[in-house]
């Protein structure tokens, strides 16, 4: 319950605008402007406690405490180092970033990248910090993109040393230490230094953008790839390339027509040319060394700009080494292996020259039990699994050769565990499916609907990846997103996200949350005489029943029955029920009652066995979900899920007497919100006092 | 048939979260991965089994033992992800919280009468941080105390572990401090059903 006050509140802040790129959240809370300010009146150098100075902060294995690695490294400040530092030196370059002592090299492609969107690397690295006087407090900030929400990562810029060098990241010339804080401030976010080591570019795209990134096999490539990398292109997306290596040997070996294997390549640039009475299509790439170009066709000083226009040869020749080469398209997917797209969210862009995908998010979870259904392979369980729907309206403008339809991008991205429970790896395999749906009402849609639906698409693959993306074109219609683990009974987060060509309505597909349960009336004519008789012999001498006397009736009924399991009625569950409908405040049940109580159980009990259909005498976890439909309440996901983690026993089965708990508990609080939304208006207001009566009874 | 890819080699960490751990701590850790088992999780079985454990070397302390109902509330309140289970961070809490009121349990039960009696009760949770108005301390006592208005150790361990969460969730909720909090349906169920 602790964590859900917070996820409620966190998602009141999202709804407010925080975590979106204008208004970032504070990591840990520490807020980059008051601290500077409070450093800089009271004249002292900002010390990170957050992220201490301290051998934890660069590792836990190989930079570990007693690595020989981390053997005489000390924490300096910029200003200790050299004599003038700078945060940059007329705008950030590649050059700005030389690989230190770790194998993070898939940030600083990822970096390198960045340095070519000036409007991107910007928000990463927010202006306005410096090392002059009067300014410079030891203290800087930076903004990541964490699972759905900017994140701004406050750190001092003690940097580890050692013999007097930056032990990670370093600038070409020595003095310009932004790439050097930028690395901290991403290791604080990941806990250390060394759990940057190893990774791929494309979660550093997208953790310093929140696009979402595609990556396309050259070897297989999408027919209409280069209509991808165009479209792409004209969003402003970032695009970079690479050769595979089939062992670290090769890396940055150099082929023969000069392409660097094992290197990050930048896309830049597309055409298309009349070349001998044939259209050609080209790329435009760049070799971040700034050096090293292709020599093959296309390339700087070939013939072929020979053999066309030359207005086209105007337009797009140019010969200097700088590292930026054409080449054709079909020599493109000749040569290199894997292209990674990171489409930008509309957020991360404010220019309007570029056109942008239209994005849609949702967060949720998986809980064992109760929402985490698995994949299709398990039809009992993976309609339990949160739904998403999105209406597909307008056809792009712009198709491929051939194909109408809506272009879209789903991708699912786990989030990781907010409790480290181990070292190493932790994902999930996950994946999604999509069906094609025609129904309007928003419920969540049952077992019966995915026995008899196919699915319209899915994720190309089931993987242990952060996040699982794929790209569809569909007719336009509406679509149910089915996000799921492989396994069932793996609890998880995840956040959905949808990136369209264009604007599309995207809802998770949820039943309202409302109690349909009746109240039962009854009056002196509906008890009999055999009712009014056995409440006699029950309530003893002063006519009412009290909470111990009802868990000893009830515990006498149900351990006869062979049909329900139970492990007895807890007096607490007793005293609830004694509450829900003690009318006069006596804190026991009289005849009448009593009469509605005993009415009530016979309900529960039937609904128990008609729901229970494996007669196992239990619930199983999915049972359960429609036995509390069948009583009376519509409830959504996440109250399914609370349900289950709160009144299922370890084998995920509920018992007759933890049914009975959790609908009389339901039932009450369910009364208790519409007597306090007297004008029903649909939300209560509460102080602390009127809280904590509602909430500890 | 959905068949999963292979996974790809371990890549890096998530979170390394422990490396600031101190020798208490980390001692803390080790008895914590015995209590959980292998999920590394403590269930409200687990944690029913290790708090009799404890009351039943505290003779002084007046219990009929802790039930499954009131481990499952406490688990409820304290877990932060709704697992149903509670994670070495939740446990932490717990368990320091249960220490700190076990020793005011003692100073508190002024005539050594092992329980906490109805007037002694308003001082220990006062001591405890929480200033509750009469109404709520005769509420606490009707619903937590026994027919004479003693208080058990295992029912005051539940009230306050209860009591703790309730005013936590109400200050997450009152973010701009006015002193009052407003929910719809859903978030009222979400948080009274997982209690």
């Amino acid at each position: 319950m602790s964590g859900i006050a917070a996820t409620l509140q966190r998602r009141r802040e999202k709804d407010r605008g925080i975590g979106s790129c204008s208004q970032a959240v504070k990591y840990l809370n520490q807020d980059y402007e008051a601290l500077r300010r409070r450093f800089l009146e009271s004249g002292s150098l900002f010390k990170d406690d957050a992220f201490p100075a301290e051998t934890s902060s660069l590792g836990f294995k190989e930079l570990g405490a007693g690595s020989y690695k981390i053997r005489g490294v000390s924490w300096q400040r910029p200003t200790e180092l050299t004599s003038d530092p700078q945060f940059i030196v007329s705008g950030a370059s590649r050059t700005d970033i030389c690989q230190g002592a770790l194998g993070d090299c898939w940030l600083l492609a990822a970096i390198a990248s960045l340095t070519l969107n000036q409007e991107v690397l910007a928000r990463v690295v927010p202006h306005g910090q410096s090392f002059r006087k009067g300014e410079y407090a030891g203290i800087f900030h930076f903004q990541f993109w964490q699972f759905g929400e900017w994140v701004d990562v406050v750190i001092d810029d003690r940097l580890p040393v050692k013999d007097g060098e930056l032990l990670f990241v370093h600038s070409a010339e020595g003095r310009e230490f932004w790439s050097a804080l930028l690395e901290k401030a991403y290791a604080k976010l990941n806990g250390c230094y060394e759990a940057l080591s190893g990774g791929s570019t494309t979660e550093g795209f997208e953790d310093f953008t929140g696009g979402i990134a595609e990556v396309h096999e050259l070897k297989r490539p999408d027919a209409q790839l280069f209509h991808i990398i165009q479209k792409a292109q004209s969003r402003g997306s970032l695009m970079g390339c690479s050769i595979d290596i089939t062992s670290s040997s090769e890396s940055e070996a150099v082929t023969s027509q000069k392409l660097v294997k094992g290197h990050a390549y930048s896309v830049t640039g597309t055409a298309q040319v009349e070349h001998q009475g044939e259209t050609k299509k080209l790329i435009r790439i760049r070799n971040p060394w700034g050096q090293v170009e292709w020599t093959g066709a296309w390339s700087d000083n070939s013939m072929q700009w020979r053999q066309i226009s030359s207005e086209d040869r105007e337009r797009l020749s140019h010969r200097s080494e700088d590292g930026e080469f054409w080449m054709s398209f079909t020599d493109f997917l000749r040569h290199y292996d894997r292209l990674e797209i990171c489409n930008l969210t509309p957020d991360a862009l404010s220019d309007d020259a570029v056109s942008k995908w239209a994005l849609s998010k949702f967060d949720g979870s998986w809980r064992r039990g109760s929402t985490a259904g698995g994949c299709r392979n398990y039809p009992d369980t993976f309609w339990t699994n949160p739904q998403f729907v999105i209406h597909l309206e307008e056809e792009d403008d712009d198709p491929a050769d051939g194909e109408v339809g809506c272009s879209f991008l789903v991708g699912l991205i786990q989030k990781n565990r907010r409790r480290a429970r181990k070292l190493g790896e932790d994902m999930h395999t996950v994946g999604f499916a999509i069906y094609q749906f025609r129904d309007q009402r928003n419920v969540h849609l049952n077992k019966n609907y995915f026995l008899r639906h196919a699915s319209a698409a899915r994720s190309e693959t089931f993987i242990n990846l952060r996040e699982v993306c794929s790209r569809f074109c569909l007719p336009p219609g509406e679509y149910l997103i089915v996000p799921s683990t492989f396994e069932p009974h793996k609890n998880g987060d995840f956040c959905v996200r949808v990136f369209s060509e264009k604007q599309a309505d995207f809802q998770e597909m949820d039943d309202p949350v409302e109690s349909r349960v009746e109240t039962i009336e009854i009056d002196e004519d509906d008890v009999d005489d055999r009712f009014r008789k056995l409440f006699g012999q029950l309530a003893g001498g002063d006519c009412e029943i009290s909470s111990y006397e009802l868990q000893k009736i009830l515990n006498r009924v149900v351990t006869k029955r062979s049909d329900i399991k139970t492990s007895g009625f807890s007096i607490t569950t007793c005293r609830n029920m004694v509450n829900m409908l003690d009318k006069d405040g006596s804190g026991k049940l009289g005849l009448l009652e009593f009469k509605v109580l005993w009415t009530k159980i016979e309900s529960y009990l039937s609904v128990y066995r008609q729901k229970d259909v494996d007669n196992s005498g239990t619930m199983s976890s999915t049972e359960m979900r429609m036995a509390v439909e069948e009583a009376g309440f519509s409830l959504n996901n996440a109250l399914h899920q609370i349900l289950v983690a709160r009144y299922s026993e370890p084998d995920l089965t509920i018992d007759f007497d933890n049914f009975v708990g959790c609908l009389v508990r339901l039932e009450t609080m369910f009364n208790t919100f519409y007597t306090l939304d007297k004008d029903k208006s649909g939300s209560v207001e509460l102080s602390m006092m009127e809280w904590l009566n509602v909430s500890m009874l | 048939q959905f068949v999963p890819s292979d996974p790809p080699p371990p890549r890096r960490p998530v979170q390394y979260a422990e490396h600031n751990e101190s020798n208490e701590e980390k001692q803390f850790r080790r008895v914590f991965q015995q209590l959980a088992g292998d999920d590394m999780e403590v269930s409200p079985s687990e944690l029913m089994n290790i708090l009799n454990r404890i009351v039943t070397k505290h003779q002084d302390l007046k219990t009929e033992g802790f039930s499954i109902e009131s481990c499952r509330s406490m688990v409820a309140v304290m877990d932060e992800d709704s697992t149903g289970k509670l994670g070495f961070h939740e446990f932490k809490h717990l368990w320091d919280n249960i220490k700190k009121w076990q020793a005011m349990y003692k100073s508190y039960d002024a005539d050594g009468s092992g329980f906490i009696s109805a007037d002694e009760l308003p001082n220990a949770f006062r001591a405890a941080g929480f200033p509750l108005n009469d109404q709520l301390f005769s509420m606490i006592i009707r619903r937590y105390s026994d027919d004479n208005g003693n208080l058990d150790f295992d029912n005051y361990i539940g009230c306050l572990v209860r009591l703790d969460a309730m005013c936590r969730a109400f200050k997450t909720l009152d973010k701009d401090n006015n002193g009052t909090i407003k929910v719809n349906v859903q978030e009222w169920l979400q948080l009274t059903m997982y209690s």
